[in-house]
């Protein structure tokens, strides 16, 4: 009871938000150090993929439990903005924000943005993942030689970062980390945890662009 | 009276509803020679006195010590609870932040658990339910304790003392994209639990308040900080972050 309690407050639809969040950036980080092989060469990248999926059982977990975060993040993100618009009944004839920051177009935009995501998330799986993993490697470098194909990777991986920019920040906020001493090195991270995951995705399909 | 004193004329859009039930609409008004000596409301003053000699219905806001510690006051001026100077009531907003010429919108605080009553005046009621369903201690203190009998740090002190300095005025709804209640609720539970006095009943305070607050239909922060930007006693954000883990060590442990 107490549980349902819980999650049916509006600080607990927060922490579903933020604790699902935060499993989605440790996943960010894994599938990035997976494509990290890619530096490498192609063939690593095959071998890595073949390695995985010879535990088809890790596979099948793995791929389960992030369906279910993934839903749970997207379900709630959605319940929230429709119960927050009906609680922001009316808008006002001035529509000013009384201080801009580098990141406030993130925050208003979190639902668009992580639509977005969802559209590449659903293409990106599409092509690759329900692919055929033997060929998965060739799949990737065929892909990224097309011009149209990276542009619209870089841009998916701009959204993501924007996206980022207020969901990193937000996310501790909800767990409660806001601490003077900390805020510095919070405010730091803003700015690197999306731009760390921007460059280090981008960087692949422009590797193979210009390669 | 200062060299810098001038006086300016204004051009006003104000939200005029007659009733909760009425549509409401915006009207226009011109104002001259207002001396920029002069307070946001005291402007108001000065037009409402037009409005009845001249047989009109004068702009009902709400209103009462005017020295900015009330919480009473307040409106949306051109898009910002209570106006464009940071840490700032209406009532001590001044007219010398206006130029001559300018048309200044003055809109009501707008949220589904606001309802307006009158032009610019609004049912902030539910807040005061929030402050009902825990805002208080209700442990018997006894008699007057010994000055230094229950020492407190004084960091604890001015933090529990920066969140009791809400006055409740209800900006942070107005301003907020999502119409939330946390940075006044937060502010709530923040005093008195930092506090000795309010430790003892920490849990059940943060979940009466917190499920009082979502009953009135206020939405769910989503962290935009626009509340702690306009609140006029600087309330830090610090305070939601500490509602959120007092309501998580209350529904779980």
């Amino acid at each position: 009871m107490w549980f349902l309690h819980f999650i049916q407050s509006s600080i607990g639809k927060k922490w579903i938000m933020a604790l699902s969040g935060c499993f989605l950036i440790l996943f960010l980080c894994s599938h990035a150090a997976g494509n990290a092989t890619l530096f490498v060469g192609v063939s690593l990248f095959q071998a890595y993929a073949d390695q995985l999926h010879s535990h088809p059982l890790i596979v099948a977990v793995f791929s389960s439990g992030l369906l279910l975060i993934f839903a749970l993040h997207i379900v709630t993100g959605i319940l929230l903005t429709l119960q927050n618009k009906k609680a922001r009944n009316r808008g006002y004839k001035v529509q000013k924000r009384a201080k801009i920051r580098a990141n406030s177009q993130a925050s208003a935009t979190m639902i668009y943005s992580g639509l977005f995501m969802l559209l590449f998330v659903v293409l990106h799986t599409a092509a690759v993942s329900f692919g055929d993993h033997a060929s998965i490697g060739k799949t990737i470098a065929e892909m990224f030689s097309s011009f149209a194909i990276s542009i619209f990777y870089i841009i998916a991986f701009m959204v993501l970062a924007l996206h980022l920019s207020h969901g990193f920040w937000s996310m501790l906020q909800t767990f409660g980390v806001n601490h003077p001493e900390y805020n510095g090195l919070i405010h730091a991270l803003t700015f690197i945890v999306p731009v760390f995951f921007l460059l280090l995705f981008s960087s692949l399909p422009l590797l193979f662009l210009f390669h | 009276m200062s060299d810098k004193q001038k006086n300016i004329d204004l051009n006003l859009e104000i939200w005029r509803q007659k009733d909760s039930r009425a549509q409401g609409d915006f009207s226009t008004y011109t104002l001259q020679n207002i001396s920029t000596d002069m307070s946001f409301l005291e402007m108001l003053d000065v037009l409402n006195e037009k409005l009845t000699m001249e047989g009109g219905e004068p702009v009902a806001f709400d209103h009462d010590c005017r020295e900015g510690i009330c919480g009473m006051c307040g409106a949306v001026v051109d898009g910002i609870a209570h106006g464009p100077e940071p840490e700032t009531t209406l009532c001590q907003l001044h007219m010398r932040h206006f130029k001559s010429g300018d048309t200044i919108v003055i809109e009501p605080f707008r949220s589904r658990a606001f309802p307006v009553q009158k032009d610019l005046i609004v049912d902030r009621g539910a807040l005061d339910r929030v402050i009902q369903a825990g805002g208080y201690v209700s442990i018997n203190t006894g008699g007057t304790p010994d000055a230094n009998a229950t020492a407190i740090p004084s960091a604890t002190a001015e933090l529990a003392m920066d969140a009791a300095a809400c006055i409740g005025c209800g900006a942070c709804v107005a301003s907020c994209p999502n119409g939330s209640a946390m940075l006044f609720t937060g502010a709530k539970i923040s005093q008195l639990s930092l506090l000795p006095q309010g430790k003892a009943e920490r849990k059940e305070r943060a979940l009466s308040m917190v499920t009082a607050m979502d009953k009135e239909g206020f939405g769910n922060c989503t962290n935009e900080r626009e509340c702690e930007a306009v609140c006029p006693k600087g309330i830090s954000i610090g305070n939601i972050a500490r509602m959120n883990r007092e309501f998580v060590k209350a529904s779980f442990f």
